[in-house]
């Protein structure tokens, strides 16, 4: 009976100790942006990136903990260490790379311009004078912001940019293009559609962002990353989340 | 001086303000005040690359907090006149109608009258941003304003009415040309200081992307990361104002009871 109860013992603190000998990692995440990151039904925070992250957590042996964090002042947050990384679809932009540190890039993004299904804008250029909807500080927003004549309007969250859009207080909106098809083709597939996906002269991509210098979180991070491309889970998980 | 003490409408609203009789330099508004604009001065001529651009980046911004904080004041007194006189008409249906509109605004916050103005009601009327922000605001605050006019017209003595009613006034003359005239000297301090605090409240309306004073600190924060230089310029810019606008209110109220001096 002793026997069997410190072997128990035994099992039980090799157990937690491997547990804790694993790294977590406090990501912040803006759980606003379908169907990258956000919050389901039952309240939990889903979506690829959550999918990707917890894959090359075991991959690369740490636990991702998940922080839903508002978009605006997130950097601000990971500059002050309220936690170890951001992983809120954040493209990879050289004026956040003079901020903070990213990984290797996870996912390809390309602008898309959402209308309402009865406009016959083609391109932000069509919009002139007209208000055009983005969610601040993300990269969909610089794009409104630096085309000529385009009202620029900054949202705290997309989704509040899709609703102005839907009633039509908005002419357009701007933002990640797997963003834009689920608004587009699920939640708003009877009004809105997407008009066009913006040219760029370079490739956009979500990286996960670290604070400066934080580089035993950036290896681990990169580590996973490359065993989730190699193992073919990233595919897996675009069929999930993306549907391609 | 005494009895004018009793009928004042206590609603403390912003920093502690001299009285224009309190001749001293030395007092809280005057350090505050030359500590603000010393700082709004220096901070970009040290900085101009981070401070100097937020200056460059609002000031659109701030017209647009003006244009609100007007029209929803302007909108506010008007539904607070209605709804005071409402909440002391002896007519029962107005009187529950009026008490009933305090009730439920009161009951919910700001923040979430405006998003429910916004959203919820733009699924069937659709209004323009800043006119939705304005109805919100004016909205909720017509229900404080209308507890002001009631109290203001409640503190004149009844003997007023009484007289003016024996005189051969109806009702309406009554209030028009006896009382109100007379509770205006109560009512207007309050009047001041729930207009700072509408003017510190459209902050909130950054939420429905009004570009606000806030709304365009915030935007040139997210693309520059200067948070800290951003939100304190902000935080000044708004002190100065309500700085400014204290002492006017406090000099208006000053002049205002001119005949409880004497």
């Amino acid at each position: 009976m002793l026997k069997k109860a410190v072997l128990t013992m035994v099992t039980l603190a090799v157990l937690c100790g491997s547990a804790w000998a694993e790294k977590t990692i406090v990501f912040a995440t803006d759980a606003t942006w379908p169907p990258m990151e956000f919050v389901d039904g039952s309240k939990n925070i889903v979506g690829y990136s959550i999918d990707f992250l917890t894959a090359a957590g075991k991959e690369a042996g740490f636990t991702p903990v998940f922080k839903n964090t508002a978009w605006d002042g997130i950097f601000a947050g990971l500059s002050g260490g309220r936690y170890d990384a951001i992983s809120s679809s954040v493209s990879i932009t050289a004026e956040r790379q003079k901020k903070m540190d990213f990984s290797e890039p996870y996912f390809t993004v390309h602008q898309a311009l959402i209308v309402q299904k009865a406009s016959k804008a083609a391109s932000l250029a069509d919009l002139k004078g007209k208000k055009v909807g983005g969610q601040i500080g993300t990269t969909g927003y610089f794009a409104i912001k630096g085309a000529e004549g385009v009202v620029a309007k900054s949202y705290d969250e997309i989704g509040l940019a899709m609703e102005d859009l839907n009633v039509g207080r908005l002419a357009a909106v701007v933002c990640d293009d797997p963003v834009a098809a689920n608004y587009a083709l699920i939640k708003y597939k009877d009004t809105l559609r997407i008009a066009t996906v913006l040219k760029t002269d370079k490739p956009e991509y979500y990286g996960f962002a670290v604070k400066k210098g934080n580089k035993e979180v950036l290896d681990l991070l990169n580590k996973g990353i490359a065993a989730v491309k190699a193992k073919g889970i990233e595919k897996e998980l675009k069929k999930k989340w993306i549907g391609q | 001086m005494a009895e004018s003490e009793s009928e004042k409408i206590e609603i403390g609203e912003g920093a502690a303000i001299p009285s224009p009789e309190d001749k001293g330099l030395v007092s809280a508004w005057w350090i505050a005040l030359l500590g603000t604009v010393a700082l709004l001065i220096a901070l970009p001529i040290k900085d101009p690359s981070t401070y100097g651009k937020v200056l460059t980046f609002i000031p659109d911004g701030i017209l647009v907090t003006f244009e609100v904080t007007i029209l929803s004041i302007s909108l506010a007194l008007v539904i607070g006149l209605l709804t005071g006189l409402g909440r002391i008409s002896k007519n029962r249906y107005i009187n529950l109608a009026a008490s009933l509109y305090v009730e439920v605004v009161r009951g919910i916050p700001l923040l979430v009258q405006l998003f429910y103005i916004y959203f919820a009601l733009g699924r069937f009327v659709r209004v323009p941003d800043i006119v939705a922000a304005v109805i919100a605001m004016a909205f909720c605050y017509g229900a404080y304003m209308g507890e002001v006019f009631r109290a203001g017209i409640k503190s004149i003595d009844f003997g007023q009415s009484e007289a003016a009613l024996s005189q051969g006034f109806n009702q309406a003359q009554t209030m028009r040309y006896v009382i109100l005239p007379q509770a205006w000297r109560t009512i207007l301090p309050p009047v001041g200081n729930e207009f700072i605090a509408l003017l510190k409240d459209t902050s909130l309306v950054s939420i429905l992307a009004v570009a606000d004073i806030l709304r365009r600190g915030r935007e040139y924060a997210s693309e520059s990361f200067n948070y800290f230089e951003t939100y304190t310029m902000i935080a000044l810019v708004y002190l100065l104002i309500t700085l400014i606008l204290s002492k006017l209110i406090s000099n208006m109220e000053h002049r205002l009871s001119y005949y409880e001096k004497r």
